[in-house]
């Protein structure tokens, strides 16, 4: 009787935890399918004719399309930069000693604590004296601020986690060092490099502060795009919502494909 | 225990990563360090001069800054208690047996969230808290709430920031302390749940130990980015109304680059630095004396 | 200083004057397809903002781009960000090639020779269009605007002015047979009567933004008396006109809608679209958006008047873009430039822009007495352009730091989280210490606003 009325609780309870945190989703999109009009109905409405109206416009008068790609070039790039230049460092951090290596660690790691708008002034400013504002590279190069502690820190736990009888065989049979990351570690700490890579990619398609001060046109990012249309003159919630659904969509599939990995690496460095 | 590897070769590993976060971590700061000693305004440039301390003075004795600053932390000593509450609380339901269909579509969900663009999740914000169109107040409305003014009151305005905070990164509390849960071993939790029915008992001698590392690092995450925190406020409220969704990040922005003093925004941002560096230190010293 | 005015004045004089004889020496006619020969294939960018004025020459376009084979490059913004965007491009030496200025960025902009004085391309006959008529703009519109220290820069291209939009249906459901004429009376007399049933008597846009300046703070400074700055440039807020004026909007706010602090121009159009506020003082710009029933539930009802009294008479709110010709442009981007700028704000575009919703500053434009009846604020509109106060915010480069401080102190004070003397001290405090910084009270700087 007890356990029949406590498992209908935490069902209930279930349902809301799923509710609270789909609802705002369903919100979004069926907004981005209403006219003005019918956005700004009062008390709003649950039932009406959708229009793709708001997508098109988005999606092909006003540009979104193009900042959506340049979203993907800039995430998927600095994600593998952040990869090839983090995994080694990881590795580094895990299997040699040196000096200094604990301050040097920490320092990886407080570059994730600093705000962004720490760097943004005064990297606009030389990015401004090197002629390079609006350019991909440049957004490519300054996310490897948060996400080369991404890929150092998750990395570097995983490496640690490698039973360290491999390496040392691979080390008596006169392996360098390079070719025991290639040909060893690497493939088993393949689902740490999994998911560093995803946080990388997650955080660079969302990043908005950099986007906007960054660039102009031919860089812009989608994040900053969406930002763009809130005029004070008028707010089109449609096509803003329309817009928003078009950046959150994929990533949010994205995430829940690779959901396991996802938790994985949010509780790595916190459970150990 | 590990070999000695040579010098070259731990360099040929780790420095790059070095020189690249040097080069785009630590020569902007060297930079914004020199504008913060001139009188540095873009639309001025003309007239950029040395003034030593005197951006500094200023920030430090600006009632707007402290005012921000404060802001800022009365955020995270509310959002934060909050968080950890509702995770707690849906970590052990997630944890509790049974249901399984139904615990993975919850958990599935909870990272939804957390993935959302942040800029996203302000003008979702704004839809959605309208005093006249937005559904939170049609839900309200049985209730005689129906009429609040979410984005035009100051207080309404900064429940708003918190409401969004909580939703977004409770799920990341939840998951955490989850993964804590499922750390402890069965056979010593149900010898204490034969032990005792307290459900508080068993959380706070069993389970608490297995939890505190997570709990230390939500600490540390959670006020590194509500210091951040700039995306979600900026497309919510942009600081408003008045100044009462301000936050520190914000302010900044704001100085730097919609009144252009470059020098002026260059301070408060080391001074904002100094204040994260500091932060992190002590937490990493408790955090290392818990584990 | 008033040498270097004169100067500007008598070169403008002189080259319209040039521009109008070489047509006659020539003996063929000046025109666009000509002029803008050598500069085809010549690719202009632009700030544009996304309001309705721009969307006119955004259609008008096609036919400009075919007849000179100039591309026009908009990059549209909201107002917001325009700003930044243009000065951040501007010192990085970006690939603007047209500045759109606001009457109050036209300081800053000319200070930083970011902008060229138009008389270069207006002395230059194959250039400048004989039709130009500099003398069609109404005068204060385009010093407000387009010049800076008796230098022209831009010619105007986007114009407002503040005008008292009415519901006369609310209005006459509730007794009155017209708009108040003073700010007093829409206060103590349609305030109670309109404020009932979850309506109010009016709606001040007053966020904390450009809008709490212009919109909110100045518009309630100078009908009571008040100004910014008095003639020594110190703060002219502690004075008792401007306090008179503060407190009245202080006042006034019982009849308002709640959350008046977050009302933009979008929310404030919209309560009056919506019927929910029977009167808005806004700019001629909406007047498309509140009479068209697609975004007007009250389209019917609609009519303009000149903004209220105040005791110091009737003083407008002034706002306004113009467009003038980016220094950092090479020599046939500028040409190509100036031969958009000129053709935008040309008095034979002026009907088709007025027409598709912009608001030409041509008076030429307004001359036919006939359109005042399909567009209702013209007659209004005309008489706030006859006399206004250009420095209804000061144009000075010091104005972008300055409004920050107005916008936030300001809301604090609508907010009543200070009270008003506390306020506009600490406002007039922090708006001396950037005049002093500028050198205005060690006399390095003359003082022009």
């Amino acid at each position: 009787m007890t356990t029949s009325r406590s498992l209908w609780i935490q069902g209930l309870l279930l349902l809301v935890i799923l509710l609270v945190c789909v609802f705002p989703f369903y919100w979004m999109v069926t907004t981005s399918l209403k006219t003005q009009v019918v956005a700004l109905e009062s008390p709003p409405v649950w039932l009406f004719e959708p229009t793709l109206a708001n997508y098109r416009e988005a999606l092909f008068d006003d540009g979104v399309l193009r900042t959506l790609i340049n979203s993907l070039i800039i995430a998927i790039s600095t994600t593998a930069l952040a990869i090839v230049l983090g995994v080694p460092a990881a590795f580094a951090l895990a299997r040699f000693e040196f000096r200094g290596k604990k301050d040097l660690w920490f320092w990886f790691i407080t570059n994730r604590m600093v705000s962004p708008i720490v760097l943004a002034l005064p990297f606009f400013l030389i990015v401004r004296n090197l002629g390079m504002l609006d350019k991909h590279i440049t957004l490519i190069l300054i996310y490897l601020t948060f996400n080369l502690p991404i890929v150092i820190w998750i990395c570097t736990d995983q490496f640690r986690g490698i039973p360290y009888d491999l390496y040392e065989a691979a080390r008596i049979e006169g392996a360098s060092q390079w070719t025991i990351l290639r040909k060893i570690c690497l493939p088993l700490a393949m689902p740490g490099v999994a998911v560093s890579g995803i946080f990388s990619f997650i955080f660079s398609w969302n990043e908005l502060m950099f986007g906007l001060v960054l660039t102009r046109t031919t860089a812009k990012t989608a994040p900053a795009m969406a930002v763009s249309f809130m005029e004070g003159y008028n707010l089109p919630y449609g096509k803003i919502m329309a817009t928003s659904t078009l950046i959150v969509i994929p990533v949010l599939i994205f995430a829940l494909l690779a959901s396991k990995q996802l938790v994985r690496g949010l509780t790595m460095g916190a459970v150990k | 225990m590990p070999g000695k590897v040579p010098r070259k070769t731990i360099f040929s590993f780790i420095g790059p990563s070095v020189i690249a976060l040097a080069v785009i971590g630590i020569v902007p700061l060297l930079y914004a360090a020199w504008t913060s000693l001139h009188f540095y305004n873009l639309t001025k440039l003309k007239r950029v001069k040395f003034i030593g301390f005197e951006n500094y003075w200023d920030v430090l004795t600006d009632s707007v800054f402290w005012e921000a600053m404060g802001r800022t932390f009365t955020l995270l000593g509310i959002a934060l208690p909050l968080q950890l509450g509702l995770g707690l609380g849906i970590a052990l339901i997630l944890h509790k047996p049974g249901l399984t269909l139904l615990k993975t579509l919850a958990r599935l969900s909870l990272v939804l969230p957390m993935a959302t663009t942040y800029a996203v999740v302000g003008l979702l914000g704004q839809v959605m808290f309208n005093q006249k169109f937005g559904v939170v107040n049609q839900f309200l409305s049985p209730f005689g709430g129906g009429n609040i003014n979410w984005i035009g009151d100051p207080t309404n305005a900064f429940a708003m920031i918190i409401f969004w905070d909580v939703w977004q990164w409770t799920p990341f509390v939840a998951l955490v302390l989850l993964a804590g849960l499922t750390m402890v071993p069965d056979e010593i939790e149900e010898a204490a749940r034969l032990e005792t029915k307290s459900w508080w008992t068993v959380l706070r001698y069993v389970q608490l130990p297995f939890l505190m590392p997570g709990l230390v690092a939500v600490l540390i995450l959670r006020t590194a980015d509500t210091l951040k925190l700039f995306d979600m406020v900026f497309t919510l409220t942009r600081g408003g109304p008045g100044s009462s969704t301000e936050l520190i990040s914000l302010m900044i922005q704001r100085v730097g680059f919609r009144a252009f003093d470059q020098g002026l925004a260059s301070a408060q941002a080391i001074i904002l630095l100094i204040i994260t560096i500091i932060l992190s230190q002590i937490y990493i010293r408790v955090f290392y004396k818990e584990v | 200083m008033k040498f270097k005015k004169m100067l500007g004045t008598t070169a403008l004089a002189a080259s319209l004057c040039f521009g109008a004889s070489n047509v006659m020496a020539d003996g063929h006619a000046w025109s666009l397809e000509k002029a803008a020969a050598p500069y085809a294939g010549t690719t202009v960018d632009v700030v544009f903002l996304l309001r309705p004025g721009y969307e006119a020459i955004e259609a008008m376009l096609p036919e400009f781009e075919e007849a000179t084979g100039i591309k026009v490059n908009i990059i549209k913004h909201p107002y917001e960000n325009a700003l930044g965007e243009q000065v951040r491009d501007f010192v990085a030496g970006g690939d603007l090639d047209v500045a759109l200025i606001d009457l109050v960025w036209i300081g800053n902009f000319a200070e930083n020779d970011w902008i060229v004085p138009l008389d270069k391309f207006t002395s230059n006959p194959e250039l400048a269009d004989p039709d130009l008529d500099m003398d069609d703009f109404f005068p204060l519109v385009l010093n407000a605007f387009g010049g800076w220290n008796g230098t022209v820069y831009g010619l105007p291209v986007d114009n407002y002015s503040g005008l008292l939009f009415y519901n006369r249906c609310m209005l006459e459901e509730a007794g009155f047979d017209g708009p108040p004429e003073t700010w007093e009376e829409l206060k103590n007399v349609y305030g109670p009567a309109l404020t009932k049933d979850g309506k109010y008597a009016y709606a001040l846009q007053s966020k904390r933004n450009e809008t709490q300046s212009a919109d909110s703070f100045a518009r309630m400074l100078w009908p009571f008396g008040g100004s910014f700055l008095n003639d020594e440039f110190k703060s002219n807020l502690m004075s008792e006109e401007s306090l008179a004026g503060l407190q009245f909007r202080q006042d006034l706010m019982q009849y308002m809608p709640d959350g008046i602090v977050a009302y933009d121009h979008a929310e404030t159009v919209n309560a009056f679209s919506q019927g929910d506020v029977a009167m808005i003082t806004e700019w001629s710009a909406f007047y498309s958006t509140v009479v068209s029933p697609e975004t007007s539930k009250i389209a019917d009802c609609v009519e303009i008047a000149p903004e209220p009294m105040g005791p110091a008479g009737r003083k407008p709110a002034l706002g306004g873009f113009s467009m003038a010709v980016a220094a950092q442009a090479d020599d046939a981007e500028q040409a190509a430039a100036y031969l958009f700028i000129q053709w935008a704000t040309s008095k034979a575009n002026a009907g088709e822009y007025l027409e598709r919703g912009g608001v030409p500053a041509r008076k030429s434009a307004y001359a036919d007495p006939a359109l005042a009846e399909t567009y209702k604020f013209i007659p209004a509109l005309v008489e706030s352009w006859q006399d206004g106060v250009p420095e209804f915010r000061p144009r000075f480069a010091e104005w972008p730091e300055i409004t920050e401080i107005v916008q936030e102190w300001g809301t604090k004070i609508m907010l009543e989280e200070v009270s008003i003397e506390e306020g506009v001290t600490e406002l007039g405090a922090r708006m001396e210490e950037v005049l002093e910084d500028a050198g205005y009270y060690s006399g390095d700087k003359p003082l022009a606003q």
